[in-house]
């Protein structure tokens, strides 16, 4: 660490800290004790008496115990890189002067906490008639077991104590209130899962001979099994009371405040009120660029890291307050970034790492970083041997490792993975050995939880993100002898001094990299001003006319004490406003809902599988959550590409220029302006995620669904959905004493049962308004109206034995008995109503809250909530899962077919003409939880109120709290088969709201852009317009135009993910052969696996597959090659297009497919292929194609006379490509911001690129035709 | 007035009069692309020219506006440091159509239809050099007067938000002029005309009859004839044809829609053969003439005009085209240029459009941002060298004209001509003193 002296120095010349600086100081005066003031010097002496070694079992270890080789053995040697040092320092967190202790309470500090006591534990019922005497030596044979089964540890006592507890198992209904269950606590978190296995396979007792027990609760992991104990939930603040912690002498981590603390002193808040706001975390948003080698992707083992380039960014601020690159060899300067060129690329790598200790990002965010550029960065160190380089974790010493991983969301209890991603605050556990007072640990256990830091005075308060534990830290700290520390560091070389005397402002900044696309947003996404209403335009601008709104001057009284805190007794702990300086983007993040029914009804493992395998690399950083958009985007939205480029197009309106690999060799082999070129680019690609990050709120709506489940963050993002409810599960049950059984997997043996409903789609289209009646949270309510649960399940055995009263069970549609809640009252009911009325309390508060923040964090919250709900169902039937009840899932999908039926003949029995209603209705579609019904009226006002009455009618036919919902009105309604439908979708009688389609053709990405635009388009005329006869014709144009060739070539490009090498895949595919075609013309450009492959199908020999047709679109523009339109027609377009028509046409496919409009077809000659390179070309007559001689050189005699209407012909074909290649190159140039350099663009999802590319291509091809002209 | 046929030769009772004659010299060479390609080349190079002669010119001009500043690059700009930069100025203009939104082509609720003019309130000017880009402030420098391309030099400081707080700004200024021979003694007359549309259905053949017999000195009393044989040169400032482009799709045409298509060009050769006979003529492409589309556009080609092209009076030109006539400098262009900066920008009228270009020193600077340009590699054709005497602009709504002074008595006659073929008037520009007056033809006859 620098002194302070240092940090003042430096940010006087450079860049400041934008840390609140007019903090107005509290009246009251806080004492500093029991915290330092500095942070501490670093851990200097070994602690000698740590000479354990921890046991560790093979079998389903929790992964994040240290090994010995991560950590570092020898003293890092004095080094002198005081320069670099220097210029990271300045991003340090404020220091901890006393000063700030008492004034501020919104600062960021990072702290660590070391928690001691906690142990792992499990139950397992307790044999009848087995006494005190029975579990002692139960006890001892089981700790021979043990010790059997870990010879190596050494490990004084495995079965640190085994008690006699009363619980009752959740599983099946039962009368009586509890049973005898056994307590197993043991010495690490690992031997949980030895133990059980000792178990599982039997004991020999004696009396009893061999048993084996069921085990409860002992796969629960060790971070979630100490968050449900002390009760703290993802991201919520911790209270470490005064005089309950104390200082750490032995410095573990980087973290500024470290101390200790038992885990029963810990007060774990609700994020209600104060507790709600969320902790300033630092986010680093960064990229790297490699240089790769020609035809290669860039490979760790031989191409260098060249550039990295970093923005950090303070959670709620709008502009990142560190934005650097770090480049190999020289860089010119760009305005708002600090240039850092090093000569070689380990001072590079060093500089970042520095960087990261710096700064101490919370969270890391980046675009692919952790399948490629953590894992490239840790690799490439490792092939330079740069041995200190991977210590970028806030764990003293301890080095990044890089692990595969099968990512995988059936996730198993199997260990897993945890991710050590975690905020701010470190939690350190530490299991004691018998003492509780005495820290002195046997086993250390290092929890880190999350997050920064409010000081007000004595007490602590942390935030916790989420839980990462370790054990094996005594043989860890033998070797920490003398941690590195900065000062001490090297100095190095630096090239280019930052040319800046003066912090360049973010505007500047974003204007050096984003040029003049920048904040064009979305329409969608874009503000209204409140005063003047208008959209998109700087709201500053409008402050100073009218004055700041209320929730904008917040920011200068948001510091002012809050009296209500003051009064309270003592100086309790005092969280501050959120600092946020300026309005975030708001707008609600539209995460979808993966589990919500529609998605995942029909079997209830669909919902656990939906985020499919995915291989990755796993890089863990311990203290600093790493939130990779890339993966984020894939699992939340449905996008026909997830480059970042089309993202950002996407979500932001902004484009990046995309620079091909294969040249940024050349630019990184240029001159310092071509590396600042790079450099720009790397810093856009840093640049867009935090964007990205903003705009979708995603911070908020993380940690908002971590509070809600409990869960750490990084779980969020690294596991499925059931670990979310199991750890609700898993905290009512603990409230209601009671235990979960730890089921075996039984993989898909407990065979499936039947799924939703589906009605029969009457398909056709209808023209007159169909109202849709849904179920509101359909499942979640069926569950909650009959009480199921895993609890009030009774099984077939007891339904006979127990001799239930009829009026106190429910049987149903699927034969299962489950007792009323007046018996006993299930869990997830409970936990149901829970998540539901919290839901409605946000949404409640919602609507009532002003600042804009306070309406994201809740709308995140109302999100998640619905998100958990959702969830619950797909827990009960996911076979597996950790706790699959088949029983519960039957039951809920059973009572919904009923449900459905029952609406059906409800709406159809009761609006007839002889209820007196005007027309029958009639039930035309009904899904999973909607039902479509057609009243016969014509306006949507009559429809919209029929649909109203009949909703009422409905629910009150139900059971409590199921309700049936009138929500939209379809018309006009395309319905084409069953889950495929388009229409209208109308809330209110005068406007309609949007377009609503499903399982129509409009995103799927194997599909070319044609079959988009005109499905799009039909859709459009069809159902806006309600012109039948344009869609059709429309559709005719369009084949017209595929047929002649007048087809602009993007809209017939298809994209596939070139993942493995053309000899993996079994089935020859058009995208591998055509990759294998590239890479044989030219190495350098060809795709490489990862790549996407653009191709188009060309015209070939008779009987050639398609998969020798493809073709790279730029060969086929650069050689006037014949695509194929019958190809186009026949495989992409037909389909999808009959489909929409065949309701509404009588012969779809003959009036479309076939008649005159494909009758004329034209074809380019290949110019340069085949047979063609063998022929002589020989001047035709521009007007009548004969041939001439060169002498005639333009007409042929018969053509003289028309000259002036042949030369007009010409010369418009020039007037009008050259416009085109105005507008689109003037264009690129926007996109680029920049006039004097030239565009380098090769985005291929850009829609203008091959129109560029075809542009320059054709002006040149017809500037020699004109040219002919000139005798 | 009506027409009447006249025989070929002027002659009048008493004699005959002599057309007068004076000296025809082409400045066209700069605007001709010759033999460059379409290599690949970008727009960048372009400007990059335009930069580096602009800021070599405006360097110069330095020691007398303001020696005792620094002058910066954008990237070297310090807070709160007096100092100059010199730059290209890009306009960050919301309501500027993006062809990537055309493409995109989504229905959203935003009109098709797009207005005359895209200037919003929100429109804010940037500076660009190869260093980087810098954001200009301050009430001194509108953005509704400037437009991207123009280079200029700003003085200033960096404000603490890290924009450039412009405090004055130098433009290049009208450049140097050879002295005007004015007052030589005779009248000798230019005649102006644009917008001729032959072949649309707003043109009344009459007219343009009218005009041709007219300044050919078919028509009118001896008086009358006198003044037209005064005309030394006519000038026809682009849109002379409108045939109808649909026709021309890549297909076929059927030998109706031939003749559909060259009628309206046979048309106008004839009657240029009438003018060619008697004046000399230049003929300058517009954007609805067959001809390329991007500036500066090529000659028409001969082969259009079989009949006119014989004569030697005859001359089809570039756009912008640039000739001296007795050593009066003629610069002008057929209005693209004027409308696009009309576009993107806002002056009280055309005039003021005109008057900038010349004191930017550069008559489009909005190509190619938005205005179509030829990728010139290693020259900027547009750029202003000799200040001309006579700077018109054809297509235009109506006629107007001003004489602006330079500060180094440069003296230049502004003129905009209006359509003909929507208000029948040509314009006539004495060479003597530059004093200007309109031909109006009517064919209705007023009582």
């Amino acid at each position: 660490m620098p002194s302070n002296k240092t940090l003042v120095r430096s940010s006087e010349r450079e860049f400041h800290c934008q840390f609140p600086s007019q903090i107005t100081p509290p009246p009251t005066t806080m004492s500093a004790t029991g915290n330092s003031r500095k942070r501490p010097p670093a851990a200097a002496t070994p602690s000698p008496q740590l000479k354990h070694q921890a046991a560790m079992e093979e079998e389903e270890l929790d992964e994040d115990v240290f090994l010995e080789e991560t950590l570092l053995q020898y003293e890092e040697e004095e080094s002198q890189r005081r320069s670099v040092a220097e210029r990271l320092a300045k991003w340090n967190r404020p220091p901890l002067s006393p000063s700030y202790v008492s004034q501020s309470r919104n600062i960021g500090h990072s702290v660590c906490c070391h928690v001691h006591g906690f142990e792992p534990y499990f139950y397992i019922s307790c044999p009848p008639g087995m006494g005190p005497d029975d579990i002692s030596r139960f006890h001892q044979i089981l700790e021979g077991r043990m010790r059997e089964a870990n010879r190596n540890s050494k490990v004084p006592k495995f079965v640190r104590r085994i008690e006699l507890v009363q619980r009752r198992s959740i599983m099946y209904y039962q009368q009586q209130s509890s049973q005898p269950f056994l307590k197993i606590v043991v010495a690490l978190p690992t031997m949980v899962a030895s133990c059980r296995g000792i178990l599982d396979r039997g004991v020999q007792i004696d009396g009893l001979g061999i048993k084996s027990f069921m085990t409860y609760e002992s796969n629960v992991l060790f971070a979630l099994r100490f968050m449900v104990d002390c009760n703290i939930v993802g991201g919520n603040w911790i209270e470490v009371p005064l005089g309950k912690y104390k200082k750490t002498t032995k410095n573990l981590c980087y973290s500024q405040l470290e101390f200790d603390c038992l885990f029963s002193d810990l007060i774990s808040h609700a994020a209600e009120g104060e507790f709600s706001k969320m902790a300033p975390f630092r986010i680093l948003s960064f990229d790297i660029e490699c240089a790769g080698r020609k035809g290669h992707f860039p490979e760790p083992t031989h191409d260098p890291v060249i550039q990295v380039a970093n923005l950090v960014t303070l959670q709620g601020d709008d502009q990142p307050f560190v934005r650097n690159v770090m480049t190999l060899k020289s860089c010119s300067p760009i305005v708002g970034v600090d240039v850092m060129s090093f000569d070689t690329e380990k001072e590079v790598l060093l500089a970042w790492r520095d960087l990261i200790r710096e700064v101490d990002p919370d969270i890391i965010i980046g675009y692919n970083i952790c399948k490629f550029d953590l894992p490239y960065l840790i690799q490439r160190a490792e092939v330079l041997g740069i041995a200190e380089f991977p210590l970028l974790g806030r764990i003293r010493n301890s080095r990044v490792r890089i692990k595969d991983t099968t990512f995988s969301s059936r996730y198993s209890n199997k260990g897993g993975t945890m991710l050590m991603n975690d905020v701010a605050v470190s939690i350190l556990l530490n299991l004691y050995a018998s003492k509780p007072s005495s820290f002195s640990s046997d086993y250390m256990m290092k929890n880190l939880v999350g997050t920064t830091v409010k000081l007000n005075g004595p007490n602590y308060l942390v935030w916790s993100q989420s839980i990462k534990i370790f054990l094996g830290a005594q043989r860890k700290l033998s070797h920490i002898t003398k941690a590195p520390s900065l000062r001490q560091t090297k100095v190095m070389k630096i090239a280019t001094p930052s040319p800046f005397s003066t912090p360049p402002t973010f505007d500047q900044f974003a204007m050096a990299i984003m040029g003049g696309r920048r904040g064009r947003a979305l329409d969608s996404g874009r503000e209204k001003c409140a005063h003047c209403g208008r959209t998109n335009h700087p709201l500053d601008k409008c402050w100073k006319k009218f004055g700041k709104p209320a929730w904008a001057q917040r920011k200068k009284t948001a510091t002012a004490p809050a009296p209500a805190l003051l009064t309270s007794e003592l100086p309790k702990v005092q969280i501050s406003q959120a600092e946020y300086d300026r309005l975030m983007k708001f707008e609600a993040g539209q995460m979808s809902t993966p589990s919500d029914p529609h998605a995942s009804t029909s079997d209830g493992v669909g919902f656990i599988r939906q985020y499919g395998t995915r291989e990755s690399k796993e890089v863990t950083v311990e203290g600093r959550v790493q939130f990779d958009l890339i993966q984020v985007m894939q699992r939340d939205y449905k996008l026909s590409s997830y480059s970042l480029n089309s993202v950002s197009a996407h979500f932001l309106n902004e484009q990046k220029e995309d620079v091909h690999h294969s040249i940024i060799s050349d630019l990184q082999n240029g001159n310092a302006e071509t590396r600042r070129r790079l450099a720009v680019y790397c810093l856009k690609d840093a640049y867009l995620p935090q964007r990205l990050l903003d705009k979708l709120m995603f911070v908020y709506n993380y940690v908002e669904m971590a509070r809600v489940t409990g869960v750490p963050i990084s779980f969020l993002l690294s596991k499925g959905q059931s670990i979310k409810v199991l750890s609700q599960l898993l905290r009512k049950a603990k409230q209601k004493n009671l235990v979960i059984p730890n089921v075996k997997q039984a993989g898909s043996e407990q065979g499936t049962y039947e799924g939703a409903t589906v009605l029969e789609a009457r398909a056709g289209f209808y023209e007159k308004p169909i109202a849709t009646l849904d179920f509101a949270s359909l499942y979640p309510s069926i569950m909650m109206a009959y009480n199921l649960c895993y609890c009030t399940l009774v099984s077939p055995e007891d339904a006979r034995k127990l001799n239930l009263p009829p009026e106190c069970v429910n049987k149903t549609p699927s034969g299962e008995t489950f007792v009323k809640s007046n018996l006993q009252k299930g869990l997830l009911p409970e936990i149901l109503e829970e998540l539901l009325a919290a839901r409605k309390r946000a949404k409640a508060d919602l609507k009532e809250a002003r600042d804009p923040l306070e309406k994201a964090v809740l709308d995140g919250r109302q999100l998640a909530l619905k998100i958990s709900a959702n969830s619950v169902y797909g827990f009960t039937g996911a076979t597996v899962g950790q706790l699959p009840c088949l029983e519960i899932s039957s039951s809920v999908t059973s009572y919904g077919r009923q449900m459905i039926e029952h609406t059906k003949k409800l709406v159809e029995d009761k609006f007839t003409v002889g209820g007196g209603y005007e027309h029958n209705a009639e039930v035309i579609y009904g899904d999973t939880d909607s039902v479509m019904v057609q009243f016969g009226v014509s306006s949507v006002e009559e429809a919209m109120n029929l649909g109203r009455e009949a909703a009422d009618y409905i629910s009150g036919t139900f059971i409590k709290p199921m309700k049936l919902e009138f929500e939209k009105v379809y018309y006009p309604y395309l319905l084409i088969s069953k889950k495929r439908y388009a229409g209208l979708y109308w809330t209110n009688p005068k406007k309609f709201d949007k377009m609503d389609t499903k399982g129509i053709e409009t995103v799927r990405r194997d599909n070319c852009l044609l079959v988009k635009n005109l499905v799009t388009e039909c859709l459009n005329k069809l159902l806006i317009d309600k012109d039948i006869p344009g869609a059709v014709q429309y559709v005719k144009n369009s084949i017209s135009d595929l047929l002649m060739n007048r087809m602009d070539l993007s809209l017939l490009v298809i994209t596939k993910g070139l993942t493995k090498t053309g000899d993996d895949y079994e089935v020859k595919a058009a995208h591998v052969e055509l990759a294998e075609r590239m890479r044989k013309r030219d190495a350098a450009t060809a795709p490489n696996v990862g790549d996407r492959v653009p191709y188009v199908i060309i015209k070939a020999a008779k009987g050639a597959k398609a998969y020798e047709r493809s073709e790279d679109p730029i060969y086929v523009l650069e050689n006037n090659i014949p695509i194929d339109p019958h190809y186009y027609l026949e495989n992409q377009i037909s389909k999808p297009l009959l489909r929409i028509f065949e309701p509404i046409l009588k012969n779809a496919s003959k009036e479309l497919l076939q008649g005159s409009h494909t009758r004329s077809i034209s074809i380019s000659t290949p110019s340069n292929s085949g047979i063609m390179k063998f022929a002589k070309k020989q001047l035709t007559c521009i007007g009548c194609k004969a041939l001439i001689s060169n002498s005639d050189h333009t007409l042929c005699s018969h053509c003289k006379g028309r000259e002036a209407e042949l030369y007009c012909k010409s010369v418009a074909n020039v007037a009008e490509l050259e416009e085109l290649f105005g507008r689109l190159w003037t264009q690129c140039q926007e996109c680029q911001g920049s006039l004097h350099q030239d565009v380098l663009c090769t985005s291929r999802d850009c829609p203008i690129f091959y129109r560029r590319k075809k542009a320059q291509k054709d002006m040149a091809e017809a500037k020699v035709q004109l040219d002919r002209w000139s005798f | 007035m009506a027409a009447a046929p006249m025989p070929m030769e002027v002659d009048s009772g008493n004699g005959v009069l002599h057309r007068k004659q004076s000296i025809y010299k082409s400045l066209d060479e700069s605007f001709e692309i010759q033999k460059e390609m379409y290599r690949g080349q970008q727009y960048s190079q372009i400007y990059f020219a335009r930069l580096h002669l602009m800021r070599t010119l405006l360097y110069s001009l330095l020691p007398t506006w303001k020696p005792h500043l620094p002058v910066c690059t954008v990237l070297g700009l310090e807070e709160g440091k007096e100092c100059i930069i010199v730059g290209t100025i890009y306009k960050h203009m919301k309501l500027k159509p993006s062809i990537l939104d055309e493409y995109s082509k989504e229905r959203s609720a935003s009109p098709l239809v797009q207005p005359h003019n895209f200037i919003n309130s929100d429109d804010y000017l940037v500076l660009e050099d190869e260093s980087g880009r810098v954001k200009l402030r301050g009430t001194v420098l509108l953005p509704s007067v400037y437009v991207t391309g123009i280079v200029v030099a700003l003085q200033g400081k960096e404000t603490g938000a890290g924009d450039f707080m412009v405090e004055d700004i130098l433009e290049a200024g009208l450049p140097h002029q050879t002295e005007l021979p004015l007052n030589s003694g005779e009248d000798k007359y230019v005649v102006l005309v644009s917008g001729l549309s032959v072949g649309s259905s707003s043109a009344n053949p009459l007219h343009f009859q009218l005009f041709v017999d007219h300044i050919t000195g078919h028509l009118g009393d001896e008086k009358e004839q006198g003044i037209a044989a005064q005309i030394v040169q006519v000038i026809i400032a682009g849109n002379s044809v409108e045939y109808p482009r649909g026709l021309l799709n890549g297909q076929n045409l059927g030998s109706k829609d031939q003749s559909r298509l060259s009628e309206p060009i046979k048309e106008l050769d004839i009657l240029l053969t009438q003018i060619a006979s008697g004046i000399p003529v230049d003929i300058m492409p517009g954007t609805t003439d067959p001809a390329n589309f991007s500036m500066p556009q090529q000659p028409l080609h001969r082969c259009l005009f079989p009949g006119s092209s014989a004569y030697n009076t005859f001359r089809s030109c570039t756009n912008p085209h640039s000739f001296e006539l007795d050593n009066v400098r003629f610069l002008g262009t057929s209005g693209q240029n004027i409308d696009d900066l009309a576009k993107y920008s806002d002056a009280k009228d055309k005039l003021g459009f005109l008057e900038r270009t010349l004191r930017w020193r550069h008559i489009a600077p909005t190509a190619p941002n938005t205005l179509g340009c030829y990728p010139f590699t290693d020259r900027d054709p547009f750029f202003v060298e000799i200040c001309p005497h006579v700077y018109f602009v054809g297509n235009q709504d109506k006629y107007e004209t001003s004489l602006i002074k330079g500060s180094d008595g440069q003296l230049v006659r502004l003129i905009c001509i209006p359509r003909f073929a929507e208000t029948g008037t040509a314009v006539v520009l004495n060479l003597r003193n530059l004093e200007c007056h309109t031909l109006s033809f009517g064919t209705q006859l007023g009582l």
